[in-house]
């Protein structure tokens, strides 16, 4: 039960500073902290209660060092869909987050750079703005670090990130973009990784379009019967609120549940390299990277034993448009998704506490999985992609 | 016998800026010595060497660029790079590579330290554009690799070793029977008499022989000759986004207003090796063709008469004033420093296999 009550109360710290939005990331780390230490003081209960509700999503937190202007955005947008972000130029940051796929890319594990296989489900870049650390073992703290990882990394966009730009100096439109917008001579990398975060923090869920929102907004219509006895289930029985509370329906910490892993790490060679080349690549003892059996999630990034198999927290919004599920896309609907946790989920070292057995009845089944989807906005999000200026030669 | 080679063109070189344009150096040309390398090493090289998955995408092996049957190179004026980018210079052999003093166009990498070139090809953005982490998870997935390297070392396939196998693979690619290397042995019917004229122009009036010496015909060092830019350099953005990153990379000063290759400055930074590139080989260019660094000569006939008018600007030579006949005879000389063409045929790659998860 002392888990289940560190969890809780450090979920409400980070969701509350998420309400203020333009805190930055270190701010709401510093926050975090402070406010769990004043809660060990609390009693349970004062904790319990101060779990923060569902809700419609806040103004997006914005870093006091990347305002967001139309020019960046409009700019971050084209970098986004540019494939010259990126090693091969086939491989832009849209390829694994397509906006006809949820902004995902809809297979169970990522497709990967060509060559390679990714290892982890590729997560959606809707309402993506509002996590304070991204990558499902939380390896990064913004936008602006997510970014290079993905166009950088080798199983992901592999550009060089001095090629990708001198690339965008042969681009004249990017040249004045940039001058226009940064007030920089030439193209940067860090300015490009900016914009492209400015350009996601606009993709966000429109609260008129989910019908959970519209309800939460006093449209007491929106959400049908069953919907609302999901909710029910949701806040009590279910214990859903537990992990993915506060508008972003995330608690934005790590949980083990037992998620299985993708049968490809047994049967795929890339998968196998890839799984390999991970743990050679963040640093594992050299014992773990021989005996590497799974996913060890959180623990690459703390090396602490105690976080194996722990993954952050993901957001339900938008699930409608983001199958298949989990960090390891083994769940292609969410009535597998809620019978996983009705059964308490799988076996695991480290599982959380949280997790257990529902005995949920078929109906109830039906209604959680029902209130899930009203999560999501009535119409998917979409996207075409915006003309990309070419290449020319430099002008002397 | 290399090092006896090298102190001697060491001399000349340092007498070659004093010296007017008929003088005679004294350097000359020596028979290519046997390769030395290990033989185990060498055969899991040959299957790398062709093989795609050690480059980022698995769209390119090493002998997409060096291929066999162009001589070990591309057969284009200017280089073929990694998918999304093209080269800014010319693809050199690698035949006989393994006596090299020096590597690159530009010199930058020591002769001595072939895995050294070996990696800077590999994980190259421009080029092959590997990570050596990726590339060693990958080969691991190969048994049949995996039983080839054990048979020289009792580890895992490593992927800063696996730099230096390729490289002993390169070492084993080395010309024969070139007819200068028959003569130099003692056959004097090997050269005919028009190369035989076209030897002595090379050792005396040419003077082609103070900088094309030693077993290779290169001395391996840096000269300025005023080769013509290739204008295809600065038209196409793709080439010139090569360039100037390269000299991005390597820590060239106002390197964004770059429209001629600089060469070896961009390493040294040193006014005076602005456009300086490192002597190549003058062995089997029947096979290697377009010409210099990068690619602006077909023919050996272009070449010759670049030197007779003693370079472009910039040049460290002098006008040579050969004769229609004495230029034939030249090009009858450097052609009888090819050998038999070098050709290797690709291995068949073996596939990836599954492994038993969680040992590795």
């Amino acid at each position: 039960m002392q888990a289940d009550k560190l969890s809780i109360r450090t979920g409400v710290a980070v969701v509350a500073a998420l309400f203020t939005a333009t805190l930055t990331v270190d701010a709401v780390a510093q926050a975090g902290r402070a406010t769990a230490k004043r809660a060990e003081q609390k009693p349970a209960a004062a904790q319990k209660a101060a779990i923060p509700p569902l809700g419609p999503l806040p103004p997006v937190p914005v870093p006091a060092d990347n305002p967001m202007s139309p020019e960046k955005v409009e700019l971050g947008k084209m970098l986004f869909f540019d494939s010259r972000l990126g090693g091969d130029a086939s491989s832009p940051c849209v390829v694994c987050h397509q906006p006809g796929k949820g902004w995902g890319d809809g297979d169970e594990i990522s497709r990967g750079y060509p060559g390679t296989q990714h290892w982890r489900n590729s997560q959606t870049v809707l309402n993506s703005a509002y996590y304070n650390k991204l990558f499902w073992e939380g390896s990064v703290t913004s936008l602006e670090g997510q970014a290079p990882a993905a166009a950088e990394g080798n199983v992901a966009g592999n550009g060089d990130p001095s090629l990708m730009e001198m690339r965008l100096r042969f681009i004249p439109e990017y040249v004045a973009a940039f001058r226009k917008v940064f007030g920089i001579e030439q193209p940067r990398m860090t300015q490009a990784y900016q914009a492209i975060a400015a350009f996601q923090r606009t993709l966000v869920s429109d609260a008129k379009q989910v019908p959970f929102d519209r309800y939460a907004m006093g449209d007491g219509k929106a959400l049908n019967e069953s919907q609302m006895r999901g909710m029910q289930l949701y806040n009590g029985k279910a214990g859903c609120i537990l992990c993915h509370n506060g508008p972003l329906a995330s608690d934005q910490k790590f949980h083990a549940l037992g998620v299985p892993d993708n049968e490809a790490f047994k049967t795929s060679p890339l998968a196998q390299i890839t799984h390999r080349w991970q743990q050679y690549q963040k640093g594992v003892p050299e014992a773990n990277y021989r005996d590497a059996p799974l996913d060890r999630g959180l623990y690459y990034v703390t090396k602490n034993p105690k976080d194996i198999g722990k993954f952050r927290t993901p957001s339900l919004r938008e699930l409608k448009y983001t199958a298949p599920y989990m960090h390891t896309g083994v769940f292609y609907t969410l009535e597998e998704v809620v019978d996983f946790y009705d059964r308490g989920g799988g076996d695991t070292p480290n599982k959380s506490p949280l997790v257990k057995p529902l005995a949920l009845s078929a109906q109830e089944k039906k209604d959680l999985a029902a209130f899930l989807e009203a999560l999501s906005m009535d119409k998917p999000l979409l996207m075409d992609a915006p003309p990309l200026p070419a290449y020319q030669p430099l002008r002397r | 016998m290399r090092s006896r080679n090298l102190s001697r063109l060491a001399g000349a070189l340092a007498l070659a800026g004093a010296m007017g344009a008929a003088a005679q150096s004294g350097a000359d040309l020596a028979p290519l010595p046997e390769p030395k390398f290990n033989k185990d090493q060498a055969e899991l090289g040959r299957y790398l060497f062709f093989d795609v998955r050690l480059s980022g995408d698995a769209a390119l092996s090493c002998a997409s660029c060096h291929d066999p049957k162009k001589g070990w190179t591309d057969g284009q004026p200017l280089g073929k790079g990694y998918p999304a980018s093209e080269g800014f210079r010319n693809t050199p052999t690698i035949l006989n590579a393994g006596f090299k003093r020096r590597f690159m166009w530009d010199g930058r990498l020591d002769g001595s330290d072939m895995g050294t070139l070996v990696r800077d090809m590999i994980t190259e953005a421009h080029t092959m554009n590997m990570d050596s982490r990726l590339m060693q998870e990958r080969l691991k997935q190969v048994p049949e690799y995996v039983a080839m390297w054990q048979k020289f070392r009792k580890d895992d396939i490593n992927g800063m070793r696996v730099y230096g196998v390729v490289g002993e693979f390169v070492k084993s690619v080395v010309s024969k029977n070139a007819p200068i290397d028959r003569f130099l042995n003692g056959d004097a019917s090997a050269l005919s008499e028009g190369a035989r004229q076209g030897y002595a122009l090379f050792k005396g009036k040419a003077n082609c022989a103070s900088c094309h010496n030693g077993p290779l015909g290169s001395d391996g060092n840096l000269h300025r000759t005023g080769v013509p830019e290739n204008p295809g350099v600065t038209a196409d953005p793709l080439r010139h986004i090569t360039m100037l990153r390269h000299y991005s990379t390597s820590g060239m000063p106002n390197y964004m207003n770059a429209f001629e290759d600089v060469g070896s400055y961009a390493i040294t930074k040193n006014d005076k090796d602005k456009g300086k590139f490192a002597t190549p080989s003058l062995r089997d260019l029947k096979y290697t063709a377009p010409y210099m660094h990068n690619g602006v000569f077909a023919t050996l006939g272009e070449v010759v008469q670049f030197y007779d008018l003693g370079g472009g600007p910039g040049s460290e030579l002098k006008k040579l004033g050969l004769s229609a006949g004495e230029k034939r005879a030249l090009v009858a000389f450097l052609e009888s420093l090819s050998g038999d063409p070098v050709i290797v045929d690709a291995p068949k790659s073996p596939a990836y296999q599954v492994r038993a998860f969680g040992k590795n």
